[in-house]
């Protein structure tokens, strides 16, 4: 069962909206950015967005731009990975539960704190009545969202499905995960995160819908050939050896191989450990020195290695080496959160 | 591809129960957890809930874990129930087995960042518990207590979670990338839990009463409840205690309302009809439907419109277990499972405690009294969640020979 | 009277966030809910919310709510008539 990519829309610290393709970079040297948002106002009427935090407006945007990049009405399911849902509200709620000691509450808050109110409020802006479901596997949740998708597809469960990716670093979540050391304290440049070697991450946020379908058009990004999660692996070398071997492939035949990168200089050694063991003589890039770091930062990785595929073209800014593809066929995108969750992803062209 | 999802150990922690014998015996004996709140620290001591009665330290000291660990109470319950389950099976997680853990939960470590979060922003006395915020280091805290596992996933559909975690843990196994996949999931007594149930002006200050006509909203609870599912293959090499099968589960969306179920329960007709598509049985097959029943007025009469749309004049038993183990959100559609599959292998129907009146639109009456010795042989689980996630789940018993 | 009508209107479209409607847009006997604002239970809950802070009024039933929250007359006439602050 062959899945492609349809459709794709994505809010992120980069002008991906509205552009085609991967579009020139913004460089930043702070770790706490935020999301270059369209004017909302212009894809959602103010009585439908009344109740709605930055976060559900960016999904149900992006949402809707993949399905109109798409070409597919009505996706058959609506499967999200989200962190830590709108943690907006959720903090709203939690803060005035403490100040008013639990009264005066805005039931507002507490609706859109859950987690799948993503997904719901897509389907019911849709009026889409498949398959709805949400994951929240911290690092890893796009991909969990993936797994599964995938998973129906190959039941002939869907013939098609809108996943994403959402998450939003409000200012005191950011200061939560600053003061436990997650983000960079030292002076940086992202055009060079890579190469920063001090510890933490630059943090970021974003929203990136994809639409599937087990058809594929023209303008088809790529297909998703094979999805592998992995929960502390004991030697992830090994384990990427066997997701390659399992689909018929050597690491010769990754013709680009694409990592989570994300300037904290203890796991991006993971990365640079799996590249001199697999994959020296292969194109490496990266993405999240564009997206910055978050929970579901992964799904603008897929976004990245699809433009990639469908453009033939890796942009010099994603390039870590100087081994320029000679083929664009196969590129393997792999991601871990904190040395714990790993995904790796195979996206082909078609 | 393996078609056959066998179900060979349960565990569970609720108001009723801090084990499956004990859980079984309240069942059994009408006894609800509902009652005035001991541990959850709250200023509405009016509202009545379901805790599961342990003290945080006494579980500590139950799984040996020192009491300064990072970990919260919904993760407590989680490896309670967990433990039970993996040791029913008897099973012990280890890399070379591929096994799996999927929970269910759906405010993580909010127990801790609730009591903590002033601190979590002055100063670095409880920094330890800001990384189990999130809803997957819950799990993975859970994971981590055994070790061994080499899948971790986190589902959180609001209150049918746990069920969509058997779901997805069966379809790891029928798609043969995982052989034992622990699934369900935990949830603890919150302020923000029970503060948001109330904004919503939905929790009965008196003992809910589900499918009754003068029903006034739900009681929350706490709980954890696990489920081992298990490959054919594994089960028959293991020569594991098969309890049954898990035959088909249907997942859709009412895409009606936020908080609010469609008056048709349009939603919750497709996933018990899709339920039943997959597991390849008629509506008059399904021998006993253990309801979402929160008992309140628009879940009871939405589900029970649903139920009337699938099964029309032929409606099996019905009843919402609700009004034993409270609400337990995330964790019901394990919870319930449950207490489905020990209907299923005890032979019995559980009862729908506190009702007396039926709902006038509907055209059935739930179970009232406790029926011992009745052969069941496909049981039918629902569990809805806001936003209009409703999962069904059919459970089938299953004459597995253990040679 | 019409203070407190002005008052409701400004909180209301505070409170339910509103975007881009000033108080003059909200027609005094208009329904609030379905057809005339388009607001539904959620807000209902919002403005039980706000009775209580603002008014001292505490609603027990959010069924009742549907009446009083006719229209902003009959829901001023009812906060004059209860309100405890």
């Amino acid at each position: 069962m062959a899945v492609y990519i349809r459709g794709i829309g994505n809010i992120s610290i980069q002008n991906t909206f509205l552009s085609t393709g991967i579009p020139q970079p913004v460089w930043y040297n702070e770790p706490y950015v935020r999301c270059i948002d369209p004017d909302f106002k212009f894809f959602l009427n103010p009585l439908d967005a009344r109740r709605m935090s930055k976060l559900i407006k960016r999904a149900i945007i992006t949402a809707k731009a993949s399905i109109s990049d798409s070409g597919i009405e009505m996706p058959d399911a609506i499967i999200s990975g989200t962190g830590l849902g709108s943690i907006d509200d959720t903090e709203k709620f939690l803060t005035s539960m403490i100040e008013n000691d639990e009264k005066f509450l805005q039931p507002t808050f507490f609706i859109q704190s859950t987690h799948n109110t993503i997904s719901s409020q897509i389907a019911i802006n849709l009026k889409c009545y498949g398959h709805n479901n949400t994951f929240v596997q911290g690092g890893i949740s796009f991909e969990c969202a993936l797994s599964e998708t995938m998973m129906l597809f190959a039941d002939n469960k869907i013939k098609s499905a809108l996943v994403g990716g959402y998450d939003e670093m409000t200012p005191a979540y950011f200061k939560l995960l600053d003061r436990i050391g997650f983000w960079k304290k030292e002076p940086f440049a992202s055009q060079e995160l890579s190469k920063s070697n001090t510890n933490g991450a630059m943090a970021g946020e974003g929203s990136v819908s994809v639409v599937l379908s087990d058809s594929k058009d023209q303008k088809t990004y790529a297909e998703i050939k094979a999805l592998d999660l992995l929960y502390m692996p004991e030697n992830i070398t090994n384990s990427i050896f066997d997701f390659l071997q399992r689909n018929n492939l050597k690491s010769s035949d990754i013709d680009i191989v694409v990592a989570g990168m994300n300037g904290d200089n203890k796991g991006d050694s993971i990365y640079w450990k799996i590249f001199s063991e697999l994959f020296s003589e292969t194109s490496q890039a990266a993405f999240k020195h564009l997206s910055g770091e978050y929970f579901t930062s992964a799904g603008f990785g897929v976004w990245m290695t699809a433009n990639i595929i469908r453009s033939k073209f890796l942009p010099s800014f994603v390039s870590l080496n100087n081994i320029i593809p000679g083929k664009y066929n196969n590129i393997l995108l792999i991601n871990h959160y904190r040395n714990k969750n790993y995904s790796l992803i195979l996206l082909s062209a078609c | 591809m393996t078609e056959r999802v066998l179900v060979t150990g349960l565990g569970i922690v609720s108001g009723i129960g801090n084990t499956l014998e004990e859980t079984l015996n309240s069942l059994l004996n009408g006894r609800s957890g509902v009652g005035i709140v001991e541990y959850l620290k709250t200023n509405h001591t009016d509202i009545p809930c379901s805790e599961v009665k342990l003290s945080d330290s006494e579980m500590f000291s139950m799984l040996s874990i020192p009491e300064t660990s990072p970990v919260t109470r919904t993760a407590l319950m989680g490896i309670i129930a967990t433990r039970e389950a993996l040791t029913k099976a008897g099973i012990i997680p280890d890399r070379s087995m591929k096994i799996g853990f999927v929970s269910a939960t759906t405010v993580g470590g909010m127990e801790k960042s609730e009591q903590y979060y002033p601190d979590f922003l002055e100063n670095d006395s409880r920094n330890d518990f800001i990384k189990v915020h999130d809803c997957g280091a819950c799990t993975e805290v859970i994971a981590d207590y055994f070790g061994g596992f080499s899948y971790v996933s986190t589902i959180s559909t609001a209150c049918s979670s746990s069920a969509n975690a058997i779901a997805l843990g069966s379809n790891l196994i029928r798609h043969g990338i995982l052989d034992i996949v622990i699934a369900g999931g935990t949830e603890c007594l919150t302020k923000f839990h029970l503060n948001g149930f109330n904004t919503l002006m939905i929790l009965d200050r008196a003992h809910c009463r589900p499918f009754d006509a003068s029903r006034a909203g739900l009681n929350l609870g706490e709980g954890a409840a696990y489920l081992v599912l298990e490959s054919e293959e594994s089960a028959r090499i293991r020569k594991a205690n098969v309890l049954c099968r898990v035959s088909g589960y249907g997942n859709a969306c009412d895409s009606y309302h936020q908080t609010a179920s469609s008056p048709d329960g349009k939603g919750a007709t497709l996933a018990m009809t899709q339920a039943l598509e997959m597991s390849g049985l008629k509506p008059d097959e399904i021998d006993y439907i253990n309801a979402h029943g929160t008992g309140t007025i628009n879940n009871d009469e939405s589900e029970g419109a649903a139920i009337m749309n699938v099964f029309r004049d032929k409606i099996p038993p019905v009843s919402s277990t609700k009004a034993f183990t409270g609400h337990t959100t995330s964790a019901a559609g394990s919870v319930e499972a449950v207490i489905s599959i020990l209907a299923l292998t005890e032979n019995f129907l559980p009862p729908n405690l506190n009702f007396k009146s039926k709902i006038e639109k509907l055209s059935f009456e739930p179970v009232t009294v406790l029926k011992r010795n009745v052969k069941l042989k496909n049981v039918l689980s629902n569990s809805f969640g806001f936003g209009g996630n409703n999962t069904a789940i059919v459970f089938s018993a299953e004459n597995f020979s253990k040679n | 009277m019409d203070d407190l009508v002005l008052e409701l209107k400004t909180e209301i479209i505070k409170v339910l966030n509103l975007e881009g409607l000033k108080p003059d847009d909200i027609d005094n006997n208009a329904p609030l809910f379905g057809e005339g604002l388009g607001l539904d239970s959620i807000d209902a809950l919002e403005l039980i919310v706000l009775l209580e802070k603002n008014y001292g009024i505490k609603l027990e039933d959010p069924g009742k709510g549907r009446e009083i929250f006719g229209s902003i007359n009959i829901f001023a006439k009812y906060i004059s008539e209860n309100r405890k602050k």
